[in-house]
């Protein structure tokens, strides 16, 4: 039995119908043709589906889509507005990814992260980014990008 | 400079295979797997299944046209099960559904009985049995059986090394439908285009020019994208063929994990043989790989294993044999060293023991036994224009060696729970496929009558900086602004029987091909420029800066130059080839110069432990490495961080673990660990070894991909001195990974007690 939901994506109203099942991952990727959230795992361990939900991030692989009902999500694609945002250029500056797949996952945590503390110590990006996993870099241009936009 | 083909990265734009555009009608595929390791199929009823909901088709290997076999080096990998699984996870029959879910759904109705035949999960007990891929290989030099009575040291030992899980986060994949002439186009997730379109074409009976790859960009690689791509290519082609639709495949994780094989775990023997002042005088080791069920790219890791047995040091000297075992586990595959690290972990361990035997340091014993100019190896090969001794040199000055070793003892001697140790590793990694037919590749250059140029060459770009690589090499030679050079899609319409991008020789190998074609272009161009501006002398004409000189004199800006060869009907497309020059290998001898040249660097590393919990931290890890000259040096470090980084995994945390009926239980990323931030290393710092140009690579530098993992070697080593600074009376295993767990078991095996 489908259920309609209504929700603000990127900003915009959004209305469909989904099954009781459906995972928001898949409803974004699938049916709505946000394609920036990636499945890396669908078991919530790798980050790459990484989307903002209320303002915080979730895993959207882990979150149904009726759940999104009436809520506001945003994704990578939604947090530009006009051009790269200051962290993305530093991310660009510090060539932060290789292969870019964790990229859209990553850039939403560190947004959420410097939205609540705008001058993070080291220990508190790790924490932030610990949950989205990077199999090219090994992190550290990924901290050096955030350390070096706060000073 | 920062890499601007990384902008669609960070804006969320860059499309994986599972991000493209598909044609209308797209289904979906689930991939029903053998669940025993080892058994003949009884019966396969799939009647059921069909009736599922949502379900197209079926397919098994009796629906399969032409021949059902995917082996790349020896053909014994058939794309399904026939008759007989051989591991868990292999696949049976492909389910082709309107949804993924359903594709599932119909899955697991399929009945299939088997009658359970011996699991062999062990390569030692493989060799025993006889069930061996190809077999074994020697390379020798000198004479090891009469040198061991000059020897005053002999020491044995065995070692194991374990396997590791590519785990590159976008997972295998692949669409593919029918096109108008009756072949099939694929878009895969691949490092070798090619090898995908030649299994296809097998499996399909169809000749390779009715079958067409695509690859935009591989969401990583590592090596698990090589060989092991070209199941799930075929799958889609031979799903799309039968049916007539477009039909996508995208492994889940644990899928991905279950069914793919990964870096070979080794289990060896070793020998070594040292004078009283420490240096080696032979060396004899027996390296017994396990390959899993079938070859896949097992022989030519297990020849790197071979060539790489020595590291760094010179050896006069040595017997190195390789077995590569066949047992019911996933396909073992490349992976990033491509068995070098598997070589040069024994050599390490042999020489680690021998300085705990000989009452010495370790790394002096490294030191003193680093090959020098001209050289050679036990296959032949010299080493030329060698920068081993300067790089080690370099570490021990520039990063206070002594002191590191002062303060670790200083901290060891104050801490009773904490421990501290420091250790080093030398690399000398060679670059080109030691398959010396594979060191060629081709690019397809345009430029276009609006000066814009386009550029395919057989390069997958994976993030390790490719495509910029190329762009920034066919910019100058036309010398044009890089904005206008556009790196296309990996496709082969356009270039042909190339190699996939591996052996860290995919930007020097491309990155020349299409050097070789924008030159062919630019000397057209010049021609053009002489006759326009009358002047006979091509000498007199230059391009700098997006404008003609003549006598240096400004004349025609590019856009002009192009409008008018255009107009003169010039050829502005140029195909051309690089093969690379001066090598050879004799296969019956193993002998001769594999290598167009070596990679070479050093690391220290040092960690802390935490003797309690079993816990480690890495305090540094220090590089001095010959980049020979540095193309890029954002895209050099990130590459060398990279490797460390899996390095360092591969030797610690990352333990890929089968049962004994060859189950997989290590298959999702909560029970397989992969660093993730908090692992990374305190500080890392990277040194530029000022060298000179490297004329073999591309504009002077030297491939970078693989050979800074092997650093992480020396983590095994410096965890190994903690433990020992804690329980110096254990004898300790050569085992990697060294988990937290397995530390543990091994500080406290004999009833020690903490201290208080
Ligand atoms: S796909 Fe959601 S956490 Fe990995
Ligand atoms: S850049 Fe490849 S996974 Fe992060």
């Amino acid at each position: 039995m489908k259920k309609e939901i209504n929700f603000i994506l990127n900003g915009e109203k959004v209305n469909l119908e989904v099954a009781p099942g459906e995972i928001l991952l898949e409803v974004l990727r699938d049916k709505l043709g946000v394609k920036s959230p990636k499945c890396g795992c669908n078991k919530g361990d790798c980050g790459t589906c990484t989307v903002m939900l209320n303002g915080k991030t979730v895993r959207s692989c882990l979150v149904l889509a009726i759940e999104v009902n009436d809520q506001e999500v945003v994704t990578l694609e939604g947090i530009m507005h006009s051009g790269l945002t200051p962290l993305q250029e530093s991310f660009l500056k510090h060539n932060s990814f290789q292969c870019g797949f964790c990229a859209p996952g990553m850039i939403l945590s560190a947004t959420e992260l410097l939205g609540k503390n705008p001058k993070p110590e080291k220990r508190e990006i790790q924490e932030a980014i610990a949950g989205n996993l990077c199999r090219c870099t090994g992190y550290s241009p990924v901290i050096d990008a955030i350390i070096d936009l706060t000073n | 400079m920062k890499n601007y083909d990384y902008e669609k990265h960070v804006k969320g734009e860059s499309q994986f295979v599972d991000d493209l555009l598909t044609p209308a009608g797209l289904l979906y595929v689930h991939i029903f797997t053998a669940s025993v390791a080892h058994a003949e199929i009884l019966k396969l009823d799939y009647s059921e299944a069909l009736k599922s909901r949502g379900v197209v088709d079926i397919i098994t290997a009796q629906n399969i046209p032409g021949e059902n076999q995917i082996g790349g080096i020896i053909q014994d990998e058939p794309l399904l099960a026939d008759n007989e699984v051989h591991f868990i996870g292999q696949p049976v029959a492909i389910v082709v559904a309107d949804t993924v879910l359903h594709a599932k759904e119909a899955s697991g109705k399929i009945i299939i009985e088997y009658k359970n035949l011996p699991v062999i999960t062990d390569p030692r007990l493989a060799f025993q049995k006889g069930e061996l891929i190809m077999p074994p290989r020697l390379f020798a030099c000198g004479d090891v059986d009469n040198t061991w009575s000059l020897c005053d040291h002999i020491i044995e030992g065995t070692t194991e090394s374990g396997g590791q899980e590519h785990l590159y986060l976008e997972t295998q994949g692949a669409f593919a439908y029918p096109l108008e002439s009756g072949g099939i186009k694929i878009v895969s997730s691949t490092q070798g285009p090619t090898q995908v379109q030649r299994a296809a074409a097998k499996v399909l009976g169809f000749p390779m020019n009715k079958v067409e790859v695509d690859v935009t960009r591989i969401g990583g690689g590592f090596g698990g994208k090589e060989d092991q791509a070209n199941a799930w290519g075929a799958i889609a082609a031979l799903a799309a063929w039968k049916v007539k639709k477009p039909v996508k495949v995208i492994l889940s994780r644990q899928d991905d994990m279950r069914m793919t094989g990964k870096r070979h775990p080794y289990s060896s023997d070793f020998k070594i043989g040292l004078s009283k002042e420490g240096k080696i005088l032979a060396y004899q080791a027996t390296f017994y790989q396990n390959a899993g069920a079938a070859a896949d790219l097992s022989p030519a890791v297990l020849d790197r294993t071979l060539f790489h047995a020595v590291n760094s040091y010179y050896i006069p000297n040595v017997s190195v044999t390789a077995i590569s075992c066949k047992t019911n586990l996933p396909p073992n595959t490349a992976f990033r060293g491509f068995g070098g690290p598997q070589g040069m972990f024994v050599i390490e361990a042999a020489l680690f023991k021998a300085a705990e035997i000989m009452g010495v340091d370790y790394h002096k014993l490294q030191e003193l036994n680093l090959m020098e100019e001209g050289d050679s190896f036990h296959y032949g090969q010299k080493i030329e224009n060698s920068t081993i001794k300067r790089c080690w040199d370099e570490t021990i000055k520039k990063y206070d060696v002594d002191s590191i070793q002062k303060r670790v003892d200083e901290f060891n001697k104050n801490n009773k729970l904490y421990k501290k140790g420091f250790a080093l590793m030398p690399v000398c990694f060679g670059i080109s496929f030691t398959n010396t037919f594979m060191n060629q590749a081709s690019a397809l250059v345009h430029v276009f009558s609006d000066g814009s140029i386009s550029v395919s060459t057989g390069a997958i770009e994976m993030g390790q900086g490719v495509n910029m690589k190329i762009r920034q090499t066919v910019a100058s030679v036309f010398s044009v602004n890089i904005d206008r050079v556009k790196i296309e899609t990996t496709n082969t319409t356009r270039t042909a029987n190339t190699s996939p991008t591996a052996a860290s020789a995919g930007a020097d190998m491309n990155g020349k091909a299409a050097e070789i074609a924008s030159r062919n272009i630019l000397d057209k161009l010049i021609k053009v420029a002489c006759d326009k501006l009358n002047t006979k002398d091509p000498s007199l004409i230059t391009l700098k800066n997006e404008t003609v000189f003549c006598n240096n004199k400004p004349e025609l800006s590019w856009n002009q130059l192009v409008q008018v060869a255009f107009n003169t009907r010039t050829n502005l497309s140029s195909h051309a080839q690089y093969a690379v020059p001066d090598i050879y290998f004799d296969k019956d001898t193993n002998t001769g110069k594999p290598f167009a040249y070596y990679a070479i660097g050093s690391a220290v590393v040092e960690v802390t432990l935490d003797c309690l919990r079993g816990l480690y931290e890495f305090d540094s890890v220090k590089v001095v490495h010959d980049y020979g000259k540095s193309f890029s040096y954002v895209v050099d470090r990130g590459q060398t961080e990279g490797a460390i980084m899996q390095g360092l995994g591969w030797m610690t945390i990352e333990e890929v673990i089968y049962n004994e009926n060859g189950k997989l239980l290590t298959d999702a990323l909560s029970t397989y660990k992969v660093p993730d931030i908090h692992f990374t290393p305190k500080e890392i710092k990277i040194e530029f070894l000022e060298t000179v140009e490297n004329g073999a690579g591309l504009k002077g530098s030297k491939a970078i991909g693989e050979p800074p993992l092997m650093y992480g070697i020396a983590a095994f080593f410096a965890i190994l001195n903690a433990m020992k600074a804690f329980n110096p009376h254990k004898e300790y295993k050569l085992s990697s990974p060294i988990t937290p767990e397995k530390v543990l078991c091994e500080m406290y095996s004999e009833n020690v007690t903490v201290p208080a």
